[in-house]
């Protein structure tokens, strides 16, 4: 065969042969037969939570998941910013008065006479 | 009702198994077709149509209709063909030969059915993606855009497969046809 007539060829073959074949019925058959319920689970698209949720009547509340988000972040700020030290140290300051012992003085027994406050 | 692919599937999504059926149907016979011209094995070819349709059943809510159904599924299928990876055993079936029949012009036939066996000969050597961009543009007659869709790739890819196919059928088959 020449050069010039082997690419006429080479297409004529290549459509010849990669033809689809003529459905092969029992085959399709088996194919369809192995795709009869039961089927798998589907994959659930995240998009379509909020409706899954519905169908079991578990809907978010949504103001509600948002107040609880903005809480949850507003937590996370104070606790990274140091803002609740004052009050740390506002503990502190009474810490400091009850180390005197008050309590002592006024209850305790007086130790020469035994007489009682 | 809207029965086409992209109606059918909005229905699959919602879990409708009849439309699932009706898609299966539609569907099956050319992806089985398609499968056993890329794989050249029948039995690997109706496991290949059965996963990707159960695919289209289990992704179903996930997917976009961003391109057809029918070149989402033809990548399915090819991506589940090329996964697999068994050039030994393809056998093009359909360019076996066929008993040569001693009328008037039975030598050319059996000429030209003895030139269609080299030529499958030497498209099961091709590597994989190759022989299915040649199975997809001769024998379903995608356009080199289609073709590159299914295979995820860009259209000069695809030309750089076709080309390279041809040479390497050309030389492949230079030898026997020279003989001839």
């Amino acid at each position: 065969m020449t050069n010039d007539k082997f690419p006429e060829f080479l297409d004529g073959a290549l459509e010849r042969i990669t033809q689809a074949p003529p459905a092969d019925n029992a085959a399709v058959a088996r194919v369809l037969k192995r795709l009869a319920p039961p089927l798998p689970r589907q994959k659930i698209a995240l998009r379509r939570l909020p409706a899954v949720l519905l169908d079991w009547q578990f809907a978010p509340a949504w103001p509600r998941v948002a107040a609880l988000a903005g809480c949850a972040a507003l937590g996370f700020y104070v606790g990274i910013a140091g803002l609740d030290r004052r009050l740390d140290s506002l503990d502190a300051r009474f810490a400091v008065a009850s180390q005197s012992d008050v309590g002592a003085i006024v209850f305790e027994a007086e130790s020469l006479t035994g007489a009682r406050p | 009702m809207d029965d086409s692919d992209e109606a059918l599937m909005a229905r699959v999504a919602r879990g409708d198994e009849v439309a699932y059926r009706l898609l299966s149907r539609r569907h099956v016979p050319a992806m089985l077709g398609l499968a056993r011209r890329v794989l050249g094995n029948a039995a690997d070819a109706e496991d290949v149509a059965q996963e990707a349709m159960l695919r289209v059943w289990t992704h179903a809510p996930r997917w976009q209709p961003l391109a057809q159904f029918r070149t989402w599924l033809t990548r399915v299928v090819v991506n589940l063909c090329l996964d697999r990876k068994r050039r030994a055993s393809w056998v093009a079936l359909e360019a076996a030969g066929e008993i040569v029949d001693p009328a008037p012009g039975a030598t050319e036939q059996a000429e030209h059915n003895e030139r269609d066996r080299l030529v499958a000969g030497a498209i099961a050597g091709l590597p994989a993606r190759q022989r299915t961009a040649i199975v997809l543009t001769y024998g379903d007659g995608m356009s080199n855009a289609q073709v590159a869709e299914v295979l995820d790739t860009t259209v000069s890819a695809v030309e750089t497969l076709l080309v390279r196919a041809k040479q390497n059928l050309r030389r492949a088959l230079d030898d026997a046809i020279d003989e001839d």
